[in-house]
């Protein structure tokens, strides 16, 4: 019981220095993921993932770009709390097909409850079919796909109102072949909305022109409305007058750009990631856009009207441009891929986690630029912990799987590397304790149309505090996940959880207590509890 | 005079003697302003919460912080003892209206204070208890996974019946015929509801509500930020040896080790009286003894969760109960397990109906569990605790026992209809549960 400083009695804010809880990060060298991402130029973009449990026992498994190498499916053979363990399994594709990927993304398209992966390709783009205790077969042809043959490496999905199918974004990077190659020769954007039917049919593509060389795109309720427009980070490299942009999807009405007055503002940068997250749960998310030098952290600029996406950059004052390595002895500019928010160290606080790269040899660029993990503190700002978390490895990071892969409360982390196997880590609770804050997982499950409830929005409440998160398919670098969400819970014991389904139904609040997966059915009146399976002692 | 913290270090570096002396002492002590008693800009919430604008006042008699000691209100008969109306606590939630000043019931439920005698058994018990619904959870999704069919699992330990639970060869579980126990299946068996799970998560809870003293394990910077959360001039107010210290005392109370008159008429009475106890149904609930495997009393418990120390956080520290169990006189049954005569079967029910409504007196759901639902209080020390009631406020055990509706309604109902006699037999026996010989 001892006093604190004078200076601190009589202020307000009395709130003293003291950092995140940093997540121990054991990287896991007999993970099974023996893999590289690899190949010549085309390849030094992407490198993607997609975590999601495709034979029904709701472990996270893994698909993984290879660039020029093969595409390949890990089935997640990890025990609860064990360490990380993953098995191959045949993707079901020849092998000029299972090459030349950029990313994956995990969505169930045709509503069968089986998850199907959206295959991003430097060439025709993939939809593979799950079918069952990971198997997939290509549907793009039963489905009106047609894949084309543009060097894809965004993607975004999204159920429209009303809609039986999800309505899909592709975002393409350079076009080879048109005169001047690669500057200012951008490939449009790909907008493919579902035709009415039982079937999924993407017959009648929309061209999201101009575009921009992007490399990472997100559905995303900007202004908390219920209507979602499709947020895009593109590449200055090759663009010459090009921006980052904001699409207007409008029901039953092609895309069209917000422009200057609409309110939005032009950011140029090697756009290579997008990650939302509402950090001060006001419903309108913030987002972190990854590139080289400063990362960006943008919200709605709140000297212009809530109404206009006018965004201000906040990175800075929150400590998170990240735009050097925060190791290694490297001064030169950082290049960051994908982002994404979570909470590492279940303290209730978003963390947010970069994986870093050069892109292959660039000489301003940092060659050792390990990725971040920026942990969100009390003050609401973000502390560098990757060095002390056990991350900061000499790598070419690119894109990442956040997941808790092996179900004990602790989210872990895969990192797909250029040139090098996956970085794996297992979150084995805080640096200098033996147990970290509790936590809860949360699954939803709709009947009938999008399944998944991509879209819906969570809003869990622990005392005074929400915490919200968004389930969406895109962005990211190249990867995706789908299936459990986590949320940190710090010392609360028990929470509500309340769900804003993708058509705007709120559910009743429910109940529930804290370490543990709990399921949501769309209409049930508790959640249901899940337990990994364990042997009896 | 200001007392330092006690780190767990420490606390583990005392006897077992002295760590309980340092616990009497917190406990009997008044906290003073030095110390960090006060919360001027947190509410009583277990998660820790700021305030908008600071406390109007120091003390606050309703919503706290409202006693300087916890013996100011655990006193009667003697020190860790219940309390009188007069000490009735006001439960909130803490996260609204931090600073209710009406006994309007939408702003808190009003509850009297429980004694603390034997809550170390108490906590064994449900330990137990925990473990073995469980396991039983446990095997019935390892034969549903197993043989692909749904299982449903009846749960009982012991001899208590907690419902049944289904599990799906998927991993769920349904749960919606579980009954008296948290969907989690962890007994949890303090405060009137049975909503806190261990004397260490209770101390926490009632020293930051009552007292304005804050646990670093809950309030200290390793989840707020802050060494000083309540912003009142002292950070680290109570230190996890402090809390452990507390922990032990509360444990190491005596049990109430039961009376056997020295008057031959009320030795009769009673024990005819405790026959009655079992034909009019009291004992289905008010179970007379629960078995116990083990007496070894660890700290921290194997089922808190983080707010509160948790086994892995710190070398644990074991208190072996047995001692104070012969001392009382307890049984052991074949098997060799002690047979703890706490009077309850640690298990929540409903306890009032559309007729019976006294005890359903609460707006507010507590921590999930509903307004008229409340843990089957223990008898063993009833006869020197009035008054009764979860808000104190029945004078005799007579009034207390024709207020149960809901789940305890079929017995009061056998009891209304004894003869005056028969009533007065069940009444001597239960004047015999005293809180010490």
């Amino acid at each position: 019981m001892r006093a604190v400083l004078l200076s601190c009695l009589f202020g307000v804010v009395c709130a003293q220095a003291h950092g995140a809880e940093i997540p121990r990060m054991v990287q896991e060298t007999e993970s099974g993921l023996s893999h590289a991402y690899e190949g010549p130029w085309e390849f030094f973009v992407g490198g993607g993932a997609a975590a999601f449990d495709c034979n029904g026992d709701r472990l996270p498994d893994l698909a993984i770009a290879g660039g020029a190498n093969p595409a390949r499916l890990y089935v997640n053979r990890s025990v609860a709390g064990g360490p990380l363990r993953f098995e191959e399994r045949p993707l079901g594709l020849d092998d000029r097909r299972a090459r030349r990927a950029l990313g994956f993304y995990p969505i169930d398209i045709d509503n069968d409850g089986l998850r199907d992966l959206v295959m991003l390709r430097e060439g025709r783009n993939l939809l593979l079919r799950g079918t069952g205790d990971c198997t997939f077969e290509r549907a793009g042809a039963q489905w009106g796909f047609d894949g084309g043959s543009a060097w894809s490496a965004a993607f975004a999905a999204h159920w429209e109102a009303d809609a039986r199918h999800p309505t899909l974004a592709f975002g393409n990077y350079v076009d080879r072949s048109a005169p001047g190659s690669p500057w200012g020769t951008c490939e449009d954007g790909v907008f493919l909305r579902p035709r009415a039917g039982e079937t999924p049919d993407y017959a009648e593509p929309f061209a999201l022109a101009p575009g921009h060389c992007a490399l990472s795109m997100l559905f995303t309720d900007w202004n908390n409305s219920g209507e979602v427009a499709l947020r895009i980070t593109n590449d200055r490299q090759y663009h010459l007058e090009g921006e980052d942009q904001l699409w207007r999807v409008d029901p039953e009405r092609p895309p069209r750009l917000y422009r200057r007055g609409d309110g939005w503002r032009r950011l140029r940068i090697w756009g290579m990631g997008i990650a939302e997250a509402d950090l001060d749960a006001d419903g309108r998310p913030e987002y972190a856009i990854t590139s080289m030098g400063d990362t960006k952290l943008q919200g709605l600029d709140p000297d212009e009207d809530d109404d206009l996406p006018t965004y201000a950059d906040i990175a800075y004052d929150r400590k998170a441009t990240a735009h050097r390595p925060y190791a290694g002895g490297d001064h030169r500019p950082s290049t960051g891929w994908h982002a994404e928010f979570a909470d590492f160290n279940n303290d209730t606080l978003f963390d947010l986690f970069i994986a870093k790269g050069n892109v292959e040899a660039m000489p301003d660029f940092a060659a050792f630029d390990p990725d971040n993990l920026l942990l969100g503190d009390w003050s609401g700002d973000f502390e560098e912990a990757g060095e002390a978390a056990g991350i900061a490895l000499d790598r070419r990071g690119r894109g990442a799987a956040v997941a808790d892969f092996n179900l004990d409360g602790a989210l872990d982390l895969v990192v797909v590397n250029r040139g090098d196997a996956p970085s794996v880590f297992r979150n084995t609770g805080p640096v200098g304790a033996e147990t970290a804050g509790n936590w809860l997982m949360i699954d939803l499950d709709q009947p009938g149309v999008n399944r998944d409830a991509i879209g819906a929005r969570l809003s869990v409440r622990i005392g005074k505090r929400t915490l919200e998160r968004r389930i969406a398919v895109g962005g990211g670098h190249a990867s995706g996940s789908v299936g459990w969400v986590h949320l940190g819970l710090g010392v609360a014991e028990r929470a509500r959880v309340r769900v804003r389904w993708p058509d705007g139904d709120w559910s009743h609040p429910y109940e529930v207590f804290a370490n543990n997966f709990v399921v949501i059915d769309r209409g049930a009146p508790r959640a249901k509890y899940w337990y990994p399976p364990e042997a009896e002692p | 005079m200001v007392t330092e913290p006690l780190s767990r270090d420490a606390a583990l570096a005392l006897s077992a003697a002295e760590l309980r002396e340092h616990g009497a002492r917190l406990f009997a002590g008044k906290f003073t302003d030095a110390e960090g008693r006060g919360r001027p800009m947190s509410t009583q919430a277990i998660v820790p919460t700021k305030r908008r604008r600071a406390a109007r006042a120091a003390w606050q008699r309703l919503s706290g912080p409202d006693a300087g000691a916890c013996g100011s209100c655990h006193n009667e008969p003697v020190l860790g003892g219940a309390g009188d109306f007069a000490t009735n606590a006001f439960v909130s939630e803490g996260f609204t209206n931090p600073d209710f000043d009406t006994l309007d019931p939408q702003f808190s439920n009003e509850r009297g204070t429980n004694h603390l005698f034997g809550a170390g058994f108490i906590e064994l018990l449900a330990r137990e208890m925990t473990v073995e619904l469980q396991a039983q959870r446990r095997a019935a999704l390892n034969r549903a996974r197993a043989t692909g069919e749904p299982v449903k699992a009846p749960l009982l330990t012991k001899d208590v019946a907690f419902g049944t639970l289904i599990a799906f060869p998927d991993g769920t579980v349904d749960v919606a015929r579980v009954e008296g126990v948290d969907p989690d299946l962890v007994v949890r068996p303090f405060g009137q509801k049975g909503v806190i799970t261990s004397l260490r998560n209770f101390t926490i809870n009632a020293a930051n509500a009552h007292h304005g003293m804050q646990a670093v394990e809950r309030f200290g910077a390793r989840w707020t930020g802050e060494a000083d959360f309540d912003e009142d001039g002292v950070a680290d107010e109570l230190g996890t040896g402090d809390v452990t210290a507390l922990t032990v005392f509360q444990a190491s109370l005596p049990p109430p080790a039961g009376y056997e008159p020295e008057n031959p008429a009320w030795r009769a009475a009673a024990a005819r009286g405790a026959r009655r106890f079992e034909t009019i149904g009291c004992a289905s609930c008010h179970r007379p003894t629960l078995p116990l495997e083990s007496t070894l009393f660890t700290d921290p418990g194997p089922f808190d969760l983080a707010g509160t120390l948790r086994a892995g956080d710190a070398e644990p520290l074991a208190v072996d109960l047995a001692p104070l169990a012969e001392a009382a006189g307890f049984a052991r049954d074949e098997a060799g397990r002690w047979l703890i005569p706490v009077s309850s079967d640690l298990k929540r029910h409903p306890i009032a109906d559309e007729q019976v409504a006294a005890l359903g007196n609460e707006l507010l759901a507590q921590r999930f569990v509903a307004a008229d639902t409340f843990l089957t209080a223990e008898l063993w020390g009833v006869a020197d605790t009035a008054p009764y009631g979860h808000r104190g406020n029945l004078d005799t055990l007579d009034a207390a026992i024709r207020a149960h509706g809901g789940s305890g309604r079929k017995a009061r109902d056998a009891y209304a209809a004894l003869s005056d006699k028969a009533r007065d037999d069940v009444i001597a026996y239960l004047r015999t549960f005293r809180t010490a010989p």
